[in-house]
């Protein structure tokens, strides 16, 4: 009994840099997004359902699209890492795959703004290849854009969550699969894929997240209208001060990832049960 | 030998990267035959396995089965099913599915699928566990999932990889029957890879033993127990007790020379290919008898025996480990394990007497005595032939 001072004691700087650097803003949040001129109400939501309905829509699209797209890319990656049978192909995939994960989304925006404008890197060799004339050249700035600059920058984080699950599978599983003829395309979707499935719905929900939470993106790329929910945030705090609008609309992306999020919570209570 | 040669392995050399582990190995194979490969961990057992069922490359020689080269076809081109030491069932499949999964990959029906599934349950007694995951099943269970999944395509060679390793003692003892049984009434062929020599004695009609990537020796059971070719299969047929002695070879009879440590005998030399010098000789536990010896008697001064060696010894400790008393008995500096019916005390002076067909005599090739053999500095060894020149 005398032993609870010490431990609590123990647990309060953890417990009151959680409560307010974290909880207490949130709250915050919360509440501001109820708060209007004439005392709590819905007012905030209704207008940001008026103003960005097709904003949310167009969010929940392009990381969905990206979300599904960095799934199969990295099962394609993992699955080469792991079973690839040349050996140099499998080191060369395994050093550069990586590579994006060391670059900031900003960085991403900047880089693809250059190489996928109507005149950029990209049409540019087209051209220069003869593969399109001048006139055919159009710009991926816009949703195309947001989704390529996701999935570039993503898919390298869950390929390593995944390719270190699959390294850590029994390589006797795979070569029982062999061994009674699937092909290497069957391993992967029959065995190897299923034995990792928790560790890509965790590396996907994490994406998820984070793509959700993309600010630079948007902005860089594709700024005009729709756009994404963090875009409009920061248009209502910088244009009109508008908190009440902003922090509904971050609630409204937050219940979306909690979506997200209880679904991966159902999906592995139930493996465990 | 009588084997017609199905499974047939011929110069196979293969290993991995610079080491090599198989070199130039030859082996066939009869139809029908259960072949167990006995060998301690990195004798290449393992790794001829790998490379009869095509998951190992080999670097030379060839692979056929039947008559047909097998040698650079895939695993599943080969008419070979292997069962993995860890069983390698699929964790996300219930049971059905993973005995099932080889005919699915043959295009088989779906009611096809099922007959053969619920007559591999009912032959394995699994039947009713077809809805279950490997994780609720028991070790036991999971193995014979794992066979039935090898034996649901029909292969024609049944390969094995350790797979009672896995499994506790007891219920090992009653799987190693279960295999071979079943073996023996589907007729299939069937090799075994295991380092325990009483598993393979067990199941096996002809053991193979290796060391580091040869065959030290092949025969049935009782050929490898009773007339071991090398120290190396002695030591791994339980004859684990060595002695160093000297002798000379006259016809058909090997002259035991009176050493420090045992008498002088006259033993049938039984075709063996031995010649007069020093011998190596082996024995088990169980086939020698511990008699008891009078003190201060010396063995090298006693008269020749006919069909048996005695050795004079003092019992170091006594234990029971079932059926016998085991001693501990000291012969110079080497510990010997005797058993005997009766438990000798401690201290006491004793006479282990070895019967001619119990004793294993190999030469010692490069110990021929000579000026030069304390440059060995093995004690005792140096000690021994020092004795025999006096």
């Amino acid at each position: 009994m005398q032993r609870r001072l010490p431990a609590l004691l123990l647990v309060l700087p953890a417990l009151t840099v959680i409560l307010f650097l974290f909880v207490l803003p949130l709250a915050l949040s919360v509440a501001g997004a109820f708060e209007t001129e004439t005392g709590f109400g819905l007012d905030n939501f209704v207008k940001s359902f008026a103003l960005y309905s097709s904003d949310m829509i167009f969010t929940l699209m392009i990381v969905g699209l990206s979300t599904c797209m960095i799934g199969l890319v990295s099962i394609a990656i993992g699955g080469y890492l792991t079973l690839g049978e040349n050996p140099r192909a499998v080191a060369i995939l395994r050093w550069l795959y990586r590579w994006p994960l060391f670059i900031p989304f900003i960085v991403v925006g900047q880089v693809l703004r250059t190489f996928l404008a109507k005149n950029g890197l990209m049409n540019n060799i087209l051209v220069g290849a003869g593969l399109i004339t001048p006139l055919q050249a159009i710009s991926f700035l816009d949703w195309r854009g947001i989704v390529i600059a996701f999935v570039w920058k993503q898919t390298p984080f869950v390929t390593l969550l995944l390719a270190g699950a699959m390294a850590s599978v029994d390589r006797g599983t795979i070569e029982a699969a062999r061994n009674l003829g699937a092909s290497r395309a069957r391993i992967l979707v029959e065995i190897l894929v299923p034995q990792v499935a928790r560790t890509l719905m965790v590396g996907l929900v994490l994406s998820f997240v984070t793509m959700m939470s993309v600010l630079s993106v948007p902005l860089m790329i594709n700024a005009q209208s729709p756009t994404m929910l963090t875009a409009d945030i920061a248009f209502r705090i910088n244009a009109y001060g508008d908190y009440g609008v902003a922090n509904a609309l971050g609630l409204i992306s937050l219940a979306a990832t909690a979506c997200v999020a209880w679904f991966y919570l159902r999906q592995s209570m139930r493996d465990r049960g | 030998m009588m084997h017609q040669g199905f499974l047939d392995i011929a110069g196979l050399s293969a290993g991995y990267g610079a080491t090599q582990v198989l070199g130039g190995l030859d082996l066939s194979i009869g139809e029908g035959e259960f072949v167990a490969l006995l060998g301690a961990s990195g004798c290449g057992k393992t790794t001829l396995l790998r490379a009869i069922a095509g998951f190992a490359t080999p670097s030379a020689g060839r692979i056929s089965v039947a008559g047909q080269d097998v040698t650079h076809r895939p695993p599943d081109k080969r008419g070979m099913a292997l069962v993995f030491q860890s069983y390698a069932l699929w964790p996300h499949m219930s049971v059905a599915r993973n005995i099932g999964y080889g005919l699915k990959l043959r295009g088989r029906s779906k009611a096809e699928i099922a007959r053969r599934v619920g007559e591999l349950e009912e032959l394995l007694g699994l039947t009713g566990l077809g809805d279950r995951k490997p994780a609720a099943l028991s070790g036991g269970q999971r193995q014979r999932v794992a066979l039935g999944r090898a034996l649901a395509v029909d292969p024609r060679i049944l390969l094995l990889d350790e797979p009672l390793s896995n499994l506790d003692a007891r219920i090992r003892l009653k799987v190693r029957h279960d295999i071979s049984a079943l073996q023996k009434r589907l007729g299939i062929t069937a090799v075994h890879v295991t380092h325990d020599r009483e598993e393979a004695m067990v199941m096996a009609d002809r053991i193979v033993i290796l060391d580091r990537g040869r065959i030290a020796q092949q025969g049935t059971p009782q050929a490898l127990y009773n007339r071991p070719e090398t120290s190396f299969v002695a030591a791994f047929m339980g004859a684990e007790n060595r002695i160093e002695l000297s002798a000379g070879i006259e016809g058909d009879t090997v002259a035991i020379l009176a050493g420090p440590h045992n008498a002088p005998a006259r033993l049938p030399r039984d075709g063996r290919p031995l010649s007069s010098g020093p011998l190596e000789a082996r024995f088990r536990a169980e086939a020698a008898r511990l008699l008891p010896a009078a003190e201060g008697e010396d063995v090298a001064t006693s008269d020749v025996t006919d069909e048996a060696l005695d050795l004079a010894g003092r019992v170091e400790t006594a234990s029971y480990p079932g059926g016998a008393w085991r001693h501990s008995v000291r012969i110079g500096d080497e510990t010997l394990l005797v058993d005997a019916p009766e438990p000798f005390a401690q201290g006491a002076a004793v006479r282990i007497r070895i019967p001619a067909p119990a004793l294993f005599l190999f030469d010692r090739p490069g110990e021929v005595p000579g000026p030069n053999e304390g440059s060995t500095g093995n004690g005792p060894r140096g000690r021994a032939l020092e004795a025999l020149k006096t």
